[in-house]
C-alpha cells in the first residue's frame, strides 16, 4: 500500500466520522425544535379543549341561574334564591376566564366582548325578576319570565357561544391536524436519521475492517523484513569474518610460501661465496704460475688467502660486492616477512581484558627505554592517568612503540621533552604522547601508518612497521588513534580507547 | 650410526633437499639418503604395495619430514608413520620453515621426535644442519618391526 493511498484512506475515514457527527447533530436539532413544537401544537389543542370546557362551564351556570330564577318567582322559596345567588356569582368570573381564555384569538375577543354584554343584559332580566319577587309582585314577574323566555339577551348568548364553539371547533381541528404533521414529521427524520447514522456507522466498520487488514499485512511484512535484515546482516557479518580469517590465512600461507625459497636463495648465495673462495684461489695460484715467479710447492695447504692483482683483484671485489647487496637484500626481505608473520599471529591473538594501572604500565616501559632516554638527553614526564579495563599486552605494544618513535625521531642537538597525557571523556580514555622531535610534514599523517611505509630523514633503522601494529591493535581494542603534527614541530600522538574493554566493544574478528 | 640406518628424506623444494644432504655429508653422515619430493610417494615407499609397511621390517629408518608438501601436509604423514605398527618406532625429524608454536606443539603431540626451523640465514641453517647429523651419527635407531 503506498503512502498516498494510505493517506487518502484516512481522509476517507475523517470525512466519515466527520459527516455521521454532522448527521447526528442535524437531527437531534431537527428533534429537540419538533418536540418543542409538537408540545406548543399540543398545548394550543389544550387550549381550545379548554376554552370549549369553559363556554359549556359558562352556559350551565347561566341555566342554572336562569332555572333558579324561575323556581324562585314561581314557589318563593329562599333556597331557591341562595341557589341564584350562587349561580350568579358564578357566571361573570366564569366569563372572565373565558374572556382571558380567548384573548389571543382576536375573532373571539370580538365574540366574548358581545357575549360579556348580553351577560349583562340577562343578568339584569334575572335580578329585576327576582326583585319583583321581593316585592310581592309575582304576577308581574311571570309576565316578565313569560316574555323573557324570547328576550334579545337570549338570543345573542346562544349565538355567540355558538359562534365560539364554531370558532374552537375549526381551531381545534387545524391544530390537532398541525400536531399530527409535527409529529409524523418528527418520526420522520428520526426513522431518517437513524438509518444514515447506522449506514454510516457500517460504512466506517467496513473502512476499518480494511484498514486494519492492510495493517495486518504491512506488520507481517515488516516482520519478515526485520528477520529478513536480521538474517543478511548475520550473512554479511559471517562473509566479513570469512574474509577477514581468509586474508589472515593468505598472509600467514604467503609468508610461509615465500620463504621457502627465499632459504635456498640464502643458502646458495652462501654456497655460491665458499665457491668464489675456491674460484679465486684457483685463479690466484694459476697467475702466480703463468707469471713464472717460483711456484710455491706447498700452495696446497690453502692456509692464506691468495694474492690476487690487477683485473683479477678486480673481479673478486666486484663478485664479493653482488654477493653482499644479494645478502642484504635477503636479510631485509626476511625481517619483512618475519613483520608480516607477527602481524598476521597478533591479529589472531585472544585479547584478555583485564584492570590496568595505566600509569605503572608506562612507568615500566619508561624505565625500559631509560638508556635510550639518557643518550638522547631527554626527559620523558607522565601526568596522572586514568586506569582502564583493557588488555595489557597490546596496551604495552601500543605506548612502547609510541614512546620508542617519539625517542627515536628527535631534533639531533635538542634536549628531548616528552610528556605522556591522560583524560577521560564519554567512556573513553584518552592518552597523548607529545614530544618536541622533528615533526611529521602533514602531508605524511596517513602514510606513517601504513604497513612497510616511512616518513621523513631515513636515518634511523625500521621496517615501517610500529604504526601500522599500533593502529591495528588500537581498532582491536575498540578505540581510535591520530596524529597531529608539523614538520619540526614536535609531534602529538592520540590514542582514545574504551575504559571499559570486552568482547562485544568490536566485532570479534576485527 | 652403526647398523646402516637409511634416511628418508620428504622436502618438496629440491634446493632444500640438496642444501640439507650437502650439510648432512659435511658433518660426516654417510648413510645412504632416499629423498622424496611429494609425500605419494613417499608414503608409497614407507607404506609399500600393501599398505602395511612390511616391506621395511627389520628395516632401521629415520625421517627427514618437511611439513608443507605440494600433495599432502607433512602431519598427516607424521600422523600415518606414528599409527603403523611396523614404523612407529621410527624417529621423525620434523624440518620446515613454520615456527608457528601451534603447529610445533601439534607435530610433538602426534609423535614427532624433533621439531627444527629452518632458519634463512644460511649460516644458522647450514649449523643446524650439521649439529643434526652429528646427533644422527649417535643416535641408535631400532629396526622397524620389533
Amino acid at each position: 500500500m503506498t503512502a498516498d493511498a494510505q493517506r487518502r484512506r484516512a481522509m476517507g475515514q475523517i470525512l466519515l466520522l466527520a459527516a455521521g457527527l454532522l448527521v447526528l447533530i442535524a437531527i437531534s436539532t431537527a428533534s429537540v425544535l419538533l418536540v418543542n413544537k409538537s408540545r406548543r401544537d399540543n398545548g394550543l389543542v389544550v387550549h381550545t379543549v379548554e376554552v370549549e370546557s369553559q363556554i359549556s362551564n359558562l352556559l350551565l351556570e347561566i341555566r342554572r341561574a336562569e332555572s333558579a330564577t324561575r323556581a324562585y318567582m314561581l314557589s318563593s322559596a329562599p333556597q331557591y334564591l341562595a341557589e341564584y345567588q350562587t349561580a350568579a356569582a358564578g357566571i361573570l368570573p366564569a366569563a372572565d376566564q373565558l374572556i382571558s381564555l380567548s384573548s389571543d384569538n382576536p375573532v373571539q375577543v370580538a365574540n366574548s366582548t358581545k357575549l360579556r354584554k348580553a351577560l349583562d343584559v340577562r343578568l339584569a332580566e334575572f335580578s329585576r325578576g327576582i326583585d319583583r319577587v321581593k316585592n310581592n309582585d309575582v304576577g308581574t314577574a311571570v309576565t316578565v319570565l313569560r316574555q323573557g323566555t324570547s328576550t334579545d339577551a337570549v338570543k345573542v348568548i346562544a349565538e355567540t357561544t355558538r359562534d365560539m364553539r364554531a370558532e374552537e371547533d375549526r381551531l381545534f381541528k387545524l391544530r390537532t391536524a398541525t400536531a399530527d404533521r409535527t409529529q409524523q414529521l418528527a418520526s420522520i427524520v428520526t426513522v431518517a436519521g437513524s438509518g444514515l447514522v447506522i449506514a454510516f456507522a457500517g460504512l466506517s466498520v467496513f473502512l476499518v475492517r480494511v484498514s486494519s487488514r492492510a495493517r495486518d499485512a504491512a506488520e507481517s511484512k515488516l516482520r519478515d523484513n526485520n528477520i529478513n535484515l536480521e538474517t543478511t546482516v548475520d550473512e554479511r557479518t559471517a562473509d566479513l569474518r570469512e574474509a577477514n580469517d581468509e586474508i589472515q590465512r593468505f598472509a600467514y600461507i604467503v609468508s610461509h610460501d615465500l620463504r621457502s625459497p627465499l632459504v635456498n636463495i640464502m643458502g646458495f648465495t652462501s654456497e655460491l661465496e665458499e665457491l668464489r673462495g675456491d674460484i679465486f684461489k684457483r685463479i690466484a695460484s694459476l697467475a702466480r704460475l703463468q707469471s713464472a715467479a717460483a711456484p710455491a710447492p706447498d700452495n696446497a695447504t690453502d692456509t692464506a688467502e691468495p694474492a690476487l692483482e690487477g683485473t683479477d683483484k678486480q673481479l673478486s671485489e666486484d663478485f664479493t660486492e653482488a654477493l653482499g647487496f644479494i645478502k642484504s637484500s635477503i636479510g631485509k626481505m626476511d625481517r619483512l616477512i618475519s613483520a608480516i608473520l607477527n602481524l598476521t599471529r597478533e591479529g589472531r591473538r585472544e585479547f584478555k581484558p583485564e584492570r590496568i594501572d595505566t600509569r605503572e604500565l608506562i612507568e615500566n616501559i619508561v624505565s625500559t627505554v631509560a638508556h635510550q632516554a639518557s643518550e638522547a638527553q631527554a626527559q620523558i614526564r607522565i601526568e596522572p592517568l586514568p586506569d582502564i579495563v583493557s588488555d595489557r599486552l597490546a596496551l604495552e605494544q601500543i605506548f612502547s612503540n609510541l614512546i620508542d618513535n617519539a625517542l627515536k625521531y628527535l631534533k639531533s642537538g635538542v634536549p628531548g621533552d616528552i610528556q605522556v597525557r591522560g583524560r577521560t571523556k564519554l567512556g573513553f580514555a584518552i592518552f597523548e604522547i607529545t614530544d618536541n622531535g622533528r615533526g611529521i610534514d602533514p602531508k605524511d599523517h596517513q602514510r606513517i601508518f601504513d604497513l612497510f611505509r616511512r616518513a621523513g630523514t631515513q636515518d634511523k633503522p625500521g621496517q615501517g612497521i610500529g604504526l601500522a601494529h599500533v593502529r591495528a591493535l588500537v581498532r582491536r581494542l575498540g578505540g581510535t588513534m591520530s596524529v597531529a603534527s608539523e614538520l619540526h614541530q614536535g609531534s602529538t600522538f592520540t590514542v582514545t580507547l574504551p575504559i571499559n574493554w570486552n568482547k562485544s566493544n568490536r566485532n570479534r574478528e576485527a | 650410526m652403526s647398523n646402516p640406518v637409511t634416511i628418508i628424506m620428504i622436502e618438496d623444494d629440491e634446493g632444500h633437499a640438496r642444501l640439507i644432504e650437502r650439510n648432512i655429508r659435511r658433518s660426516g653422515v654417510n648413510n645412504e639418503i632416499v629423498p622424496f619430493t611429494n609425500g605419494t610417494a613417499a608414503l608409497n615407499y614407507l607404506f609399500g604395495k600393501d599398505g602395511t609397511g612390511l616391506d621395511h621390517k627389520g628395516n632401521a629408518l629415520l625421517i627427514l619430514l618437511d611439513l608443507n608438501l605440494p600433495d599432502t601436509s607433512g602431519i598427516d604423514i607424521l600422523k600415518q608413520v606414528k599409527d603403523n605398527k611396523y614404523l612407529k618406532t621410527t624417529p621423525v625429524v620434523v624440518l620446515t620453515t613454520t615456527d608457528d608454536s601451534q603447529e610445533i606443539k601439534r607435530c610433538y603431540e602426534l609423535g614427532c621426535n624433533v621439531y627444527i626451523t629452518k632458519p634463512v640465514n644460511y649460516e644458522s641453517f647450514a649449523n643446524a644442519i650439521r649439529q643434526l647429523g652429528l646427533f644422527f651419527s649417535v643416535i641408535q635407531v631400532p629396526p622397524a618391526a620389533t
